[in-house]
């Protein structure tokens, strides 16, 4: 099930507005040990709150978002640190190889995202 | 220099009569019917058949028993033992009349040492505005109570970029009884400032992708004190944050512990429990002032 959080990311978007933690604040006050996760704070100027099934209408959207999100951070682990790929980068280019392309092509057919 | 009558000062008396018996030097000393010991034979005045005795040579002293230099004979007569008394017994002085001067510096040295805390009932000598009144060790320098300490029992989950109160159900230690339901309410007459503190173990769920990581103290449902820390390009997988204010509270003010955390992947994070130490942790307890 796609969070709270990517649902509502979604929706900000989907009407030409980006997230901002100054307009919009989400909160789970763990009444009796239970999770229930809610918008506490919504000062988007023209656009109103979303309701429940505003909501509820992005979790396919969402879990593909958090999908890809996942992919994307497997991938950024895969493609190693930035020194690592500098050196991959410097090498191609003085010995006329590809393994930094070869190992990014690699990295993205491994994690490909849906 | 007195007017009057100088005042005594020692401890004078004079022994009941001594019958003498033929041919016997010691005899013992009483006070109404009591065996007193002198201080020595020159603390004594001795009287025998009208002559003054010379002390340590006519008679001697060993406790309650003074011995003449020979044995008296029948027809002697002693006329009087008089004590002159321990001269520093002076009895029981006046009310205000024993100044600090007066006092040994050892008047506390001097006395047996108490070899572990004190009771709370013990008391003390102290001067109030310049009166010496007794007081209770517990009413001496305060405690830091209300206290209370409690960490996580298992893992807790966040969902992504949401301020979720965080549970501590494992409570080590709550003097009062104000910590439950995962708040703790300042108790009735325990109004002050309290230190409230804490650590929170944040993890991501996967791989090393933690963004941002907060955690706040709220005071009825309000932030009091935030501490945020942004990953940067680290971006780990496992990050602790600690935190500590001095709040000023009232009494049934509650505190609560919130923590957001936003991970790169937009997953549901954690709020460790560590398997050894406190881990993730939160508590309070009133500061002396």
């Amino acid at each position: 099930m796609a969070s709270l959080f990517t649902k509502t990311k979604l929706y900000i978007e989907a009407n030409s507005k980006t997230w901002d933690d100054a307009k919009v604040s989400l909160q789970d006050d763990m009444v009796d040990g239970v999770s229930s996760p809610y918008i506490k704070i919504w000062n988007y100027d023209g656009l109103a709150k979303p309701t429940a099934e505003q909501i509820a209408s992005y979790e396919t959207a969402g879990n593909a978002a958090e999908a890809n999100a996942a992919i994307d951070a497997t991938r950024r682990t895969q493609y190693l640190s930035w020194q690592q790929q500098m050196e991959m980068i410097y090498k191609d280019q003085k010995n006329g190889t590809t393994t930094f392309k070869d190992h990014c092509d690699k990295v993205r057919s491994d994690n490909p995202k849906g | 220099m007195y007017i009057g009558k100088t005042p005594t000062v020692g401890n004078f008396q004079v022994c009941d009569a001594i019958s003498v018996v033929n041919g016997q030097a010691a005899y013992t000393l009483q006070v109404g019917g009591a065996n007193v010991a002198p201080e020595s034979a020159n603390h004594m005045l001795v009287s025998l058949n009208g002559i003054l005795q010379k002390p340590g040579s006519s008679f001697t002293i060993s406790g309650s028993t003074m011995t003449f230099a020979s044995n008296l004979a029948t027809g002697d007569v002693i006329d009087f033992v008089q004590i002159l008394g321990n001269v520093l017994d002076i009895g029981q002085p006046s009310d205000d009349t024993v100044t600090a001067a007066k006092l040994n510096n050892d008047v506390i040295s001097g006395q047996t040492a108490l070899t572990s805390a004190p009771a709370d009932t013990d008391e003390l000598l102290i001067s109030d505005a310049g009166t010496i009144k007794r007081i209770d060790v517990s009413l001496v320098g305060g405690k830091n109570t209300p206290a209370f300490l409690a960490k996580k029992s298992s893992n807790q989950t966040i969902s992504d970029n949401t301020a979720t109160k965080v549970t501590f159900a494992g409570e080590e230690y709550d003097t009062n009884s104000a910590y439950a339901s995962d708040k703790f309410t300042v108790p009735s007459g325990e109004a002050g400032k309290y230190t409230i503190y804490g650590n929170l173990q944040l993890q991501a769920n996967g791989g090393n992708d933690l963004e941002t990581g907060e955690a706040s103290i709220r005071i009825n449902g309000s932030e009091a004190h935030v501490v945020a820390n942004k990953f940067g390009s680290n971006e780990p997988v496992k990050q602790g944050i600690s935190f500590m204010a001095t709040i000023a509270l009232s009494v049934s003010d509650y505190v609560e512990i919130y923590a957001k955390i936003n991970s790169e992947a937009n997953a549901d994070c954690f709020v460790r429990q560590e398997t050894s130490g406190l881990g993730s942790y939160f508590g309070a307890y009133k500061i002396i002032t």
